[in-house]
């Protein structure tokens, strides 16, 4: 059908093979995805014009809701609807004891894997597989938005992410179908966003406060690249952490004693809205219904201040430490940008705004400036601007580790290094005759292993026995550019080897995904059904336009009446049939306007060579 | 593309091997080096190119780690004369070096208890940083005269300078803090 489309002479007709690439802010409470279409970037909405599509996953008798459509069923399904799952997102059973409060879900400790699952009514789920949803809802409106699959994205994650959350977030992108060209950190696609690659040069600061992570990054632009100088924050600290001092404070003024799952729902809900009211507001009432009242508190501004005061000084104090790491003064930062819809939240800004001394940027959405700066990453990437100078080098965020004689956490290589990194340090054996070497791989900066994340555990066998002290063990860590760490470890004099790539402790182990994505691939025949029939829609809707401009253009003149009219009737059969017909339908149809307007195609290319050739004398023409 | 692994990272910089280093330039080579082997550069390349590059990324962050920092910088020099410092079994000979290292300890220590720590720690601060300055040039000196085994003890003391003012920074950090 492309021959409709005829354009002047010496003018390409074929589109340049761009790939479809798309950003995705993987969030706490909301999430988004940008794509470029025609050279702007800029997130998707739904049909609904909204933008933000909340992380939550409702797992219903026969079906999953992603979205708004799953906030709905919140209140009355609590235990079926997963909200804020990023907070457990590669984390293990003994940090989700620790948020248990804020967490309504009954989880399963039962099973031989370290990671937690949730109970549903659909089983049990890991963080992973709630993500995964997540990401499919957002790949589904990209692509129904570009008409075509995705070549690959860039999913943004906090900068404080260790190894586990980040190979978490892998894990989930590869059980939704996606191929991630990168991981980004989310501060970094802010200061993309921001087209602070424009500035020749200078060091900005990124405040980043989203509904569970916080993130404080210095970065050094100059010429396109983003160098990030130190990075710090606490991810698990955030805008769900003042809905709680909410909540609290409201369980204490109304003596609620008889909590349960459904009332702490309704109560953190409250919550939210009287924090989001109090952005504007001066005071806000916090109302719920308890014991078949509607009962009231009101809350100002000054007294929501106190509740959130701790929290905010928290954020202040990780600025400082970042600020020394980077060594540096707060006079040297030329720019603040506020990023996560938590830096709506008045008293953030004022003191943060204080803090460093000058009026923080915060001209963009904060909800939507991520998944932007995420998406021209990833047209970058993706190869679609080959001239882009445009590049951006990060850190590690946490001390890599190892457990040393006694329970010791040993450095390995230190937070804040620039990736990718390769580092290498030797070992020996502590018993004569010993012929294997136990590695445990921790991340965090405190002394004690227990004090840490444990990354991962695994043996280095067959080393040829030999007097203690004799053999050396050489372990080497590397992470790449994702911040993704792989180890190996050999020992020096017999060339014995072993290397893996970190599956960390809380993380799903391979085997555990391929049955993860077996399973999926049963709904997947949904799934391929209804992406065929989105892009012949697609295409059925690019044909009509097609037809409907060449008609306009030269029919009347190129065609008779009759051969007019059937043009006219099968381009009409097919608009006729988008919204209502099967993808193979659609196809026929398509095939069947095709065909109908063959003649006129060929009739217009002659046309247009004639009008080309018109007035020129042969030697004029190239042949 | 690939990088010659084989270049030594004075090489790779184009910078002379010297102890004095244009900080400046080295930056520049750093990123433009970046710029065309980071792994980014191959994000839609095979699994092979993606591994070349994150090890040559990897290796280039190393080297300008390295010569970015005057200790390691000292220490790499000294490699490249074949000559390796095993940290954990050296210790200097120089009895006045460790009286002064115990004589300044003390005074840290003493900070504590002043009236003005954040004040009392600068005092030790800006004359560590005098010793540092003055190691240094000891450490030229000695490097260009050939003289390895002397160089080497001179950077046994500049490692402890560096080891004393990250603990002062620890330790200013932590009182900072506690004045919130």
């Amino acid at each position: 059908m492309a021959l409709l489309q005829i354009s002047e002479p010496g003018q390409s007709a074929a589109p340049h093979q761009r790939k479809h690439a798309a950003g995705i802010d993987l969030g706490t409470t909301n999430s988004l995805v940008a794509v470029n279409r025609s050279g702007v970037v800029d997130t998707l909405p739904d049909e609904q014009g909204r933008h933000l599509l909340p992380s939550v996953v409702w797992y219903g008798e026969d079906e999953i809701l992603v979205g708004y459509d799953a906030l709905e069923k919140q209140a009355e399904d609590p235990l079926n609807t997963i909200s804020s799952v990023k907070r457990i997102l590669g984390r293990g059973i003994e940090d989700i004891r620790s948020l248990s409060d804020v967490l309504p879900w009954r989880f399963d400790v039962s099973t031989d894997s370290s990671v937690p699952r949730i109970v549903t009514r659909r089983g049990k789920v890991t963080a992973v597989e709630v993500s995964a949803e997540i990401l499919k809802a957002l790949a589904k409106r990209a692509e129904d938005s570009l008409g075509e699959g995705l070549d690959g994205v860039v999913i943004t994650v906090p900068a404080y992410f260790d190894d586990a959350q980040r190979q978490a977030t892998r894990d989930a992108a590869r059980l939704a179908g996606l191929n991630v060209y990168r991981l980004l950190n989310e501060p970094t696609a802010a200061a993309v966003a921001y087209g602070l690659d424009q500035k020749a040069d200078g060091i900005i600061a990124i405040y980043d406060l989203g509904g569970g992570t916080f993130d404080i990054s210095i970065l050094h632009l100059n010429k396109g690249v983003f160098e990030v100088m130190a990075t710090g924050g606490d991810s698990s600290l955030g805008g769900d952490d003042m809905d709680h001092a909410i909540a609290e404070w409201l369980v204490q003024e109304m003596g609620i004693e008889d909590m349960d799952p459904q009332l702490s729902r309704q109560i953190m809900i409250a919550a939210r809205r009287a924090k989001e009211a109090l952005t504007e507001a001066d005071q806000a009432e916090v109302c719920i219904d308890y014991r078949g009242e509607t009962a009231c508190r009101s809350l100002t501004r000054e007294r929501f201040n106190e509740l959130i005061g701790d929290l905010v000084r928290k954020t202040l104090m990780a600025c400082r430490r970042t600020l020394r790491d980077a060594k540096l003064d707060r006079e040297a930062i030329s720019d603040v940008i506020l990023v996560g819809g938590s830096t709506r939240v008045p008293l953030v800004r004022e003191q943060v705004g204080e803090f460093f001394g000058r009026e923080p940027l915060c001209s963009l959405d904060p909800d939507r400036v991520v998944a932007i700066g995420a998406a021209q990453q990833a047209d970058v990437l993706a190869g679609n601007k080959p001239d882009s100078e445009m590049l951006l080098l990060d850190v590690l965020p946490l001390s890599l580790a190892i457990e040393t004689m006694g329970g010791l956490s040993e450095k390995i290589i230190p937070r804040n290094t620039p990736i990718p990194v390769a580092r290498a340090q030797e070992f020996t054996t502590f018993k004569d005759g010993q012929t294997a070497m136990s590695i445990h791989v921790v991340q965090g900066e405190r002394e004690l292993v227990s004090d840490n994340r444990s990354l991962a555990h695994f043996e280095l066998r067959g080393i040829p026995p030999m007097v203690a002290g004799a053999p050396r063990i050489r372990v080497t860590y590397q992470v790449d550019a994702d911040g993704l760490l792989s180890v190996t470890a050999e020992e020096l004099s017999s060339g014995v080897k072993s290397d893996i790539t970190i599956k960390p402790s809380y993380g799903l182990t391979d085997s555990e995904i391929e049955t993860m994505l077996r399973a999926s691939m049963e709904h997947a025949k949904e799934d391929v059904d209804a992406r065929m029939l989105a892009e012949q829609q697609v295409e059925a809707r690019r044909v009509i336009e097609a037809v409907d401009s060449a008609l306009a253009e030269d029919g009347r003149e190129l065609l008779s009446e009759q051969e007019y009219d059937a043009i006219v009737a099968a381009r009409d059969a097919l608009e006729q049939k988008i919204d209502s017909a099967t993808a193979d339908e659609l196809k026929a149809a398509i095939k069947q306007v095709e065909a109908t307007s063959e003649e006129f195609v060929a009739r217009r290319m002659n046309a247009s060579v004639r009008k080309a050739l018109a007035g020129k004398t042969v030697d004029q023409v190239d042949v | 593309m690939s990088l010659d692994l084989q270049q030594n990272y004075f090489e790779l910089f184009g910078l002379p091997v010297s102890f004095e280093v244009d900080s400046a330039a080295l930056h520049a080579a750093q990123q433009q080096l970046q710029s065309r082997f980071h792994p980014d550069r191959v994000a839609g390349g095979s699994d092979q190119e993606k591994r070349l590059a994150v090890q040559q990324a990897a290796w280039i962050n190393e080297a300008y780690q390295t010569l970015a920092d005057p200790v390691k910088r000292a220490r790499y020099m000294l490699s490249l004369q074949g000559l390796d410092m095993n940290d954990e079994h050296e210790t200097t000979g120089d009895t006045a070096f460790l009286m002064e290292q115990i004589e300044l300890r003390e005074e840290m220590e003493q900070c504590q208890s002043c009236q003005d720590p954040l004040r009392c720690c600068d005092h030790i601060t800006g004359k560590l940083d005098q010793r540092s300055k003055e190691y240094a040039a000891e450490f030229q000196r000695l490097y260009a005269q050939g003289d390895h085994e002397a160089a080497r003890q001179v950077i046994k003391k500049m490692q402890f300078i560096q080891r004393i003012l990250e603990q002062i920074d620890e330790y200013q950090m932590q009182l900072e803090e506690d004045l919130l």
